[in-house]
């Protein structure tokens, strides 16, 4: 093992961590959006993500992989995954709004497991991996060290999805209804708004996110049954230390994860996933209610 | 009017029933028989034990599994990686266990419901982290098998019996606390967080107090796990777990005391048939999961209680008819 | 026995609290009126410690009680009742007010003795003295709604206050309710020594009761004086009684 660390491949680790970080930022925002409006911590967000993934990867291979493959799978598999939460939605979840949050909790749990199970019927449990489109492949030089183009593609796609969601809940009407939502569900039902497809597009908006976040990753990893539980984990202890349905909490969050383990690489390889979670432990010693003001 | 007795008299002939029912299981039932039962046993405690937080105390413990996974991690590593004797890891399970839990307690009980909720998945997940990740303590996602035990726990009866024991022993004192002036105020903070703390009780202290307990107990069915298994893998404390647990008591009855070993009963008995005959098992435990939620919320116990509670005040107010009578 | 001085409290933009003052000595009957949003039931969570006050103190039996938590003023000999029902919905009605009575004998982290056996003959009394005994056994959530307000003030009791607050007692009642109530409080107070402090909208049971009253208007305090002092007042008059 290399003992020193260099000037580049800090750079460059760095970056690594900057582009998984925007993948987690866009699924847990969609979480923390759930968390905001509906109070629900969104158990099914990983599953979502998961199907994502698959459903990324059947597009891109059904349009014969390539450029527009992979545009279609980007654009098309989350909209898939968004279809899937609305139907629930408003199929089942939109009877409970009225019950205690642990019912709503145990919902999002039954959702996931059916979920994970249709995941396996319908894709099997092998490994599928999606190849990035010619554009996207191989990498260019940053500070003398090549760095993956898929990483410099993530990396700006982050920042798009941040404004996006920001011009939305700031500057749509409809967004702007849904963070009143969360702060006083009474006042915004009283001012003769439909409170129930509020949250229903609340619920939809942030499982899109998940779908989105499963596409975006699916060439970056091997899509596999079981990479629910992981990712559902990371993004509940983001928003935990980021706080509670603040976007920009995911965002800090994501970044201090993110960042955290590819720096953790460089330092101790065997135990970099445990940098994120003692990044997460020492935040939560010092502010238990997370690092930006819960929106509720 | 005596309140000497803790247990009404038929209730106490149903459980003195079943534990002789439970006792002479062994003479007749075959070793599948026997094995279920003793999983039952094992996992009827770790419900029992959330149940305590979840359904009496209203705490959102949300990774309960992460105590039962210390309390067994901390039986079984000291068994296959000290030469101690195994007892001292039995007994030192619980301990950690509970120890464990008032450290994260610590941090949860400043916040409330669901925040409490996010907080204890997340520092229950670290936990988690630990045994997966700790390969050369704790052999990460493999486990560790076939785990030394004393020679008493040898064969599937011995331990059927000894779990028994422990379980019974558990509950007895489980009901105990809950009878208490502690498992009163819980239920009423509950019920009511903000008066409890305008008639002086120290909520959160309380809270604590009621996680630590909680926490024990996950441990003791932790280590029995151990003993029925004889071994440790990561999956013990993963969240998926926990929340199946908290399945378990909203089968049986939130409400109750004893509904989640009713619905620990069923949810392992079930997951063994349905398991055998279907791999979509958690599919079908999905859709049994939002059946409940839609028609059943109060658990299976929960409308024996109801009905039991209607005819319990039709009864006092027919006797405070007669009082009433005999002071006119 | 009671001070409160220019206690001030806002929340973010907005004032609710902003310069009270309150005196309450020993055996009074003190009433609290203002119009609506006029900062009463924020100065009652100010002293009971359900909220901290920005600036101001409040002294009870010369101790400095500001800003202390909640439990801790409860155990110093001040209790009280909620503007909305604030009851135990699933227990039983001996047992809400057991909660209270285990709570103020420091019963309640006892773990293995059994709660029936404690505390029953004070928990009974309390009932007696309120009324409720007979309905000792339901399930608090199903009383009407006069029943669990009476069941609120029962509550407070079980801690043997030195000074009972009380806010809105009679709000949502039918006027019979509203007249038994208040010889309630009127009892209580008589039999048990009690001090008590309540607000309250209907002017004629404020007269008739207080022995004292506070007006209040934008969360400041304009005077407190004896009912005749109160309905001379010209200030009072204009703002309040006048307008009515």
């Amino acid at each position: 093992m290399e003992s020193y660390v260099t000037f580049s491949g800090l750079i460059s680790q760095f970056l690594v961590g900057l582009s998984r970080a925007m993948i987690l930022f866009i699924v847990s925002s969609g979480l923390s959006f759930i968390l905001g409006v509906l109070r629900v911590p969104n158990v099914a967000h990983g599953s979502l993500y998961m199907i994502g993934a698959f459903t990324a990867h059947t597009l891109a291979v059904a349009a014969g992989g390539g450029v527009a493959g992979f545009w279609l799978a980007m654009v098309f598999a989350p909209i898939a995954v968004a279809l899937i939460s609305l139907v629930a939605e408003r199929l089942l979840f939109c009877h409970l709004y009225e019950r205690e949050h642990l019912m709503l909790l145990l919902f999002t749990f039954a959702l996931a497991l059916i979920l994970g199970d249709l995941t396996k019927i319908t894709w099997g449990a092998d490994y599928r991996s999606l190849v990035a489109p010619p554009f996207l492949q191989g990498s260019v030089p940053v500070l003398g060290t090549p760095f993956p183009k898929y990483n410099l593609f993530l990396l700006a796609v982050g920042p798009v999805a941040a404004v996006g969601l920001w011009l939305f809940s700031n500057k749509t009407k409809i967004g702007k209804i849904a963070r009143a939502a969360a702060v006083d569900r009474e006042m915004v039902g009283a001012i003769g708004i439909n409170v129930s497809w509020v949250f229903a597009l609340a619920f939809v908006l942030g499982c899109f996110l998940a779908g989105l976040g499963g596409a975006l990753v699916s060439p970056t990893v091997s899509i596999t049954l079981g990479m629910d539980h992981t990712i559902i984990i990371e993004a509940f202890l983001i928003v935990t230390i980021g706080g509670l349905g603040n976007m920009w909490g995911a965002l800090a969050g994501s970044l201090i994860f993110g960042i955290s383990q590819s720096i953790g690489v460089l330092l101790w390889p065997q135990f970099a996933i445990v940098f994120p979670y003692l990044a997460v432990v020492v935040i939560l010693t010092l502010k238990p209610s997370g690092l930006l003001k819960s929106v509720w | 009017m005596t309140r000497s007795l803790i247990l009404s008299r038929s209730s106490l002939w149903w459980s003195a029933a079943l534990l002789t029912l439970l006792l002479l299981v062994p003479l007749w039932g075959s070793r599948f028989t026997i094995y279920i039962l003793a999983v039952i046993f094992v996992t009827a405690l770790l419900a029992m034990s959330l149940n305590l937080l979840v359904g009496h105390g209203g705490i959102y413990q949300f990774h309960h599994a992460a105590f039962y996974g210390v309390g067994a991690y901390t039986a079984g590593l000291i068994a296959a990686k000290t030469s101690w004797p195994v007892w001292i890891g039995f007994c030192a399970g619980p301990f950690m266990a509970a120890a464990a839990g008032w450290v994260i307690g610590l941090f949860c009980v400043r916040l409330t419901k669901l925040y409490f909720g996010m907080l204890q998945i997340s520092l229950g997940s670290l936990i988690w982290i630990v045994a997966l990740r700790w390969y050369s303590l704790t052999a990460g996602d493999d486990g560790i098998h076939g785990i030394r035990m004393p020679e008493v726990l040898a064969g599937s009866v011995n331990i059927y019996y000894f779990l028994l024991a422990v379980v019974t022993g558990c509950v007895l004192i489980m009901f105990l606390i809950y009878k208490s002036p502690f498992g009163v105020t819980l239920r009423a903070i509950r019920d009511n967080p903000q008066r409890c703390e305008a008639v002086g009780i120290n909520v959160r202290q309380h809270q604590l107090l009621a996680i630590i307990i909680g926490t024990f107990f996950a441990g003791v069915a932790g280590v029995l796990f151990v003993v029925l298994e004889g071994s440790i893998f990561p999956d013990m404390l993963f969240w998926v777990l926990s929340l199946e647990v908290l399945i378990m008591c909203l089968l049986g009855g939130w409400f109750t005391f004893f509904g989640p070993v009713v619905g620990a009963a069923i949810m392992v008995t079930l997951r063994t048939f349905v398991g055998s005959v279907t791999e979509y098992w958690t599919m079908i435990l999905g859709i049994v999961l939002i059946l409940l939620i839609f028609f059943l919320p109060e658990g299976i116990m929960g409308i024996n209680f109801r009905e039991w509670g209607r005819r319990r005040s039709r009864r006092a107010a027919a006797r405070a008819a007669e009082n009433a009578d005999a002071a006119g | 026995m009671l001070l409160v001085e220019d206690l001030h409290k806002s929340f973010e933009d907005f004032t609710a609290v902003d310069g009270a003052n309150l005196q309450v000595r020993q055996g009074d009957l003190v009433a609290v009126i203002g119009p609506n949003g006029a900062g009463k039931t924020t100065l009652f969570n100010l002293i009971t410690g359900h909220l901290k006050a920005d600036r101001g103190r409040i002294r009870f039996r010369d101790q400095d009680i500001t800003r202390q938590a909640a439990h801790v003023i409860c155990r110093k000999g001040i209790a009280r009742s909620f503007q909305i029902a604030n009851i135990f919905h699933r227990l039983s009605v001996f047992r809400n007010v057991q909660v209270s009575v285990l709570a103020q004998k420091k019963l309640s982290r006892t773990l293995f003795r059994p709660a029936q056996t404690l505390v029953v003959e004070e928990t009974n009394r309390i009932l007696q003295s309120v009324g409720l005994q007979n309905k000792n056994l339901d399930v608090a959530g199903s009383l009407s709604h006069g029943d669990k307000r009476i069941l609120e003030i029962a509550i407070a009791l079980g801690n043997e206050p030195e000074l009972l607050i009380l806010d809105e007692p009679t709000a949502g009642m039918s006027p019979e309710e509203t007249a038994s109530t208040m010889e309630l409080v009127k009892r209580l107070a008589r039999e048990q020594g009690l001090t008590i402090l309540f607000c309250e909208h209907d002017m004629d049971v404020v007269f008739n009761v207080a022995t004292s009253i506070m007006v209040m208007q934008h969360g400041r305090t304009i005077i407190q004086g004896t009912p005749e002092n109160v309905r001379r007042n010209t200030t009072v008059q204009e703002a309040y009684l006048g307008g009515g």
